[in-house]
């Protein structure tokens, strides 16, 4: 069972640190449906979808329907910190052994 | 091919680099090594003062190599190792670069590990960073390149140890909280175990110490060092996932990750990861467990991200990976 308590805490654990590493001043709340974040200006609700999965709902707009975190955690900061600078991962050509 | 190692010693404005640099070449293990030299001014000094048995020293100058001659360094490395493909010099075993004072030596490495002529050809041997055991402390205080500096680096060269003990200065337990994975050497007058310096890989197994994954957190001059560890073994999956993640969120507040990971793929022989800032290494896998501890243990050296964070993601992307897992 994904949705348990302790899952709940930890994904708005991991929704207000993401907040706050873009420099984005915003809440996290949860409730029966999901999560909740607002910020001065945008209410977005984020429903998780079984068996996996997120959806990203602005009023009555569905925003993005996302395969898991990473998904979830790169539409937000494109909704919430457009600004915030992306990184990529590179992995090298060089042995480390 | 065989790629050569490639060494970086950095260090503050005075800190000693250039007496290392000379000491070491003095060394028999060094005298086949080419050394570029970074200097900020338009006239470089420091490549005169560096006695090498060798005439293998080029100076990069008018700028500094971390920011606008970092195309001239993998130009001169590209140069380098083609004249000695060619027979043109002297068949040298290893790059040793001496950045300026202010240099930051990530971007130094990620070009050397990244670009598509020379990365194949070379492989990262050590950071090396110089402090200096008098004035270290105030430099670190006043001067935020020098503490990142010492964060990066593989090696921390504490020099002019002749002149003032770091550990009664405070100088040594800073460097340790700063970055606990670095050994600490001692040099006066630049004299230094060579040896330890250059241990031709950037991961050995023989050298695993125990104590470098039970570091407590620390916090200090805008760093902080954490480690995130988990009992149970993790997917290949998510440990893909978790990088990608943390490369593409966290950005320049991560300055190093390594750690020993536990993967469910892969039992009994874990995997060694190690990155400066967003590139990495290609994982390298053990052949057994370097001590009886065989939990997964990531040591993360950061300017400022959050180590309940970066746990919580790692748990949250296992859950996810596992719900999607057939096996």
């Amino acid at each position: 069972m994904l949705q348990d308590t302790a899952w709940r805490t930890r994904t708005a654990s991991v929704l207000s640190g993401a907040l706050r590493l873009w420099d984005v001043a915003a809440t996290v709340q949860c409730d029966d449906d999901g999560f909740i974040v607002a910020t001065g200006g945008a209410t977005l609700r984020i429903v998780p979808r079984a068996p996996h999965g997120w959806m990203i709902v602005r009023g009555a707009e569905t925003l993005g329907v996302l395969a898991g975190m990473p998904g979830l955690l790169r539409q937000l900061r494109e909704e919430l910190a457009p600004q915030a600078k992306r990184g990529r991962l590179i992995i090298g050509a060089q042995s480390l052994l | 091919m065989n790629a050569l190692p490639f060494s970086v010693i950095t260090g503050f404005l005075g800190s000693g680099k250039t007496t290392l640099l000379s000491r070491l070449l003095r060394h028999p293990a060094f005298e086949r090594t080419a050394v570029i030299i970074n200097e900020f001014g338009a006239v470089g000094l420091d490549h005169l003062l560096v006695e090498s048995s060798d005439e293998q020293i080029l100076l990069l100058e008018g700028g500094c190599v971390c920011c606008t001659v970092r195309g001239d360094l993998v130009r001169t490395a590209g140069d380098l190792l083609a004249r000695r493909a060619a027979g043109a010099v002297t068949a040298f075993e290893r790059i040793v670069i001496e950045t300026t004072g202010l240099a930051d030596p990530a971007p130094i490495v990620h070009a050397l590990m990244t670009d598509r002529n020379i990365a194949d050809a070379l492989r990262l041997e050590s950071v090396i960073t110089t402090v200096d055991a008098a004035a270290g402390a105030a430099t670190l205080d006043a001067h935020p390149e020098s503490v990142k500096q010492a964060a990066l680096a593989d090696c921390i060269v504490v020099t002019k140890s002749d002149l003032a003990d770091p550990a009664a200065t405070g100088l040594a337990a800073r460097l340790q909280a700063l970055n606990p994975t670095a050994p600490k050497l001692a040099a006066m007058h630049g004299a230094v175990d060579a040896a330890q310096l250059f241990d031709g890989r950037a991961y050995d197994p023989a050298r695993y110490d125990p104590a470098l994954f039970k570091t407590a957190a620390h916090r200090h001059g805008g760093i902080n060092t954490f480690c995130l560890r988990r009992e149970k073994p993790l997917h290949a999956a998510t440990l893909s996932l978790f990088l990608q993640l943390v490369a593409e969120h966290c950005g320049a507040k991560l300055l190093r990750l390594k750690g020993l990971i536990d993967v469910v793929e892969s039992p009994g022989r874990p995997a060694v990861i190690h990155g400066v800032q967003h590139v990495f290494h290609p994982p390298a896998w053990l052949d057994q467990w370097p001590d009886e501890d065989h939990s997964t243990r990531i040591v993360v050296i950061s300017q400022g991200l959050e180590a309940q964070w970066l746990q919580d993601v790692l748990e949250i992307l296992e859950k996810e990976v596992n719900a999607c897992s057939i096996s």
